[in-house]
């Protein structure tokens, strides 16, 4: 536990370096096997002191499970700004790892690992993290601390880091209210997000996420919109 | 049945067979930590699914699986199989 601490300690020391976007999913630790998905998610941010205005973000995703433990996601992102129309610049690659059963530690615990590229740049960027997730009664707290390296000649090399946090609560299975937090580069911001689960037939459900994230400080987006929707099946 | 050594997590074993579980009832006691080992015995994958234990946990065909709970509050939390959710259901009574 304590070189648990240590580590995160040393990893928190990095926080508010990370370029783009920090306000998006919060990982989850865990893997289903057999389980593929569908995903799409949208940010939209407004009165940006540092970037174009109204920057939005798009992910297009497949990903499946590899056994009971590693799940595999290639995304497609895209982005569009008030200066910009829309245009598909990266293609990522992720993969996520439960390192130990839900409910079996005092947290459960997970992994996750990126690799992207730029579709018509020289930009490269590995991101690893770690995930982990308490229950307590009928909240679900979860934490995601992801450390990247950005390379290429198109982009100076750096290391930046995220930490995100969110709470929820299992109201039932279709509305889920919550409080997100963000710390990332340029980003501190927390807000108010709803989420649940529709499910019909055999193993087939859509999950969906919805939060309004407000910027905490004068370098941070003034309001993000995100959303998520994932078909499971 | 609760199966428990003096420092160990107390194990119950349940199975899946012909798409139901067996036993269909379980009575578990409160505060305590509990490892469900479940054994799908059909050749077809199940899904363990419980919003109430908040679990979810596939189980492949012809194979075992390990699904932590608790500790719980007294209560009833049902339980189903999600990929035969009309014959797989089930319920764990905690007093």
């Amino acid at each position: 536990m304590k070189i648990t601490v240590l580590i995160i300690a040393l990893l928190l020391s990095t926080v508010s370096v990370a370029d783009g976007i920090v306000i998006d999913k919060i990982y989850h630790p865990y893997v289903q096997e057999t389980e593929q998905e569908l995903e799409f998610r949208a940010v939209i941010q407004d009165r940006q002191p540092l970037s174009p205005d109204n920057n939005q973000l798009y992910r297009f995703a497949y990903g499946r499970s590899l056994n009971d433990r590693w799940f595999a996601e290639v995304y497609l992102t895209g982005d569009k700004s008030e200066n910009a129309d829309f245009d598909i610049h990266a293609v990522e690659f992720e993969l996520k790892w439960q390192l130990s059963e839900q409910g079996e530690y005092w947290a459960d615990w997970g992994m996750l690992f990126e690799l992207a590229k730029v579709i018509d740049k020289n930009i490269y960027e590995v991101s690893s993290g770690v995930i982990v997730e308490k229950e307590l009664g009928r909240w679900s707290h979860t934490a995601n601390l992801i450390v990247e390296q950005e390379w290429g000649s198109d982009i100076p090399d750096e290391v930046e880091s995220t930490l995100t946090m969110q709470s929820r609560y299992r109201q039932n299975q279709l509305l889920e209210p919550g409080i997100e937090l963000y710390m990332g580069q340029d980003t501190l911001a927390i807000g108010p997000v709803i989420m649940g689960e529709l499910r019909w037939g055999s193993r087939k459900k859509v999950k969906w996420e919805s939060g309004a994230i407000f910027g905490l400080d004068r370098k941070s987006p003034n309001l993000s919109f995100r959303l998520l929707l994932e078909y499971e099946f | 049945m609760v199966c428990a050594t003096a420092s160990a997590t107390p194990v119950v074993e349940i199975t899946i067979k012909d798409h139901l579980f067996y036993p269909a009832e379980l009575i578990l006691p409160a505060a305590t930590k509990i490892k469900l080992l479940i054994h799908n015995t059909d050749p077809t994958p199940e899904e363990f699914e419980s919003y109430e234990l908040n679990r979810e946990k596939v189980i492949v065909g012809n194979s075992s699986a390990v699904i932590f709970i608790g500790p719980l509050k007294s209560g009833t939390y049902p339980f189903f199989g999600e990929f035969y959710p009309k014959t797989a259901q089930g319920k764990i009574l905690v007093k």
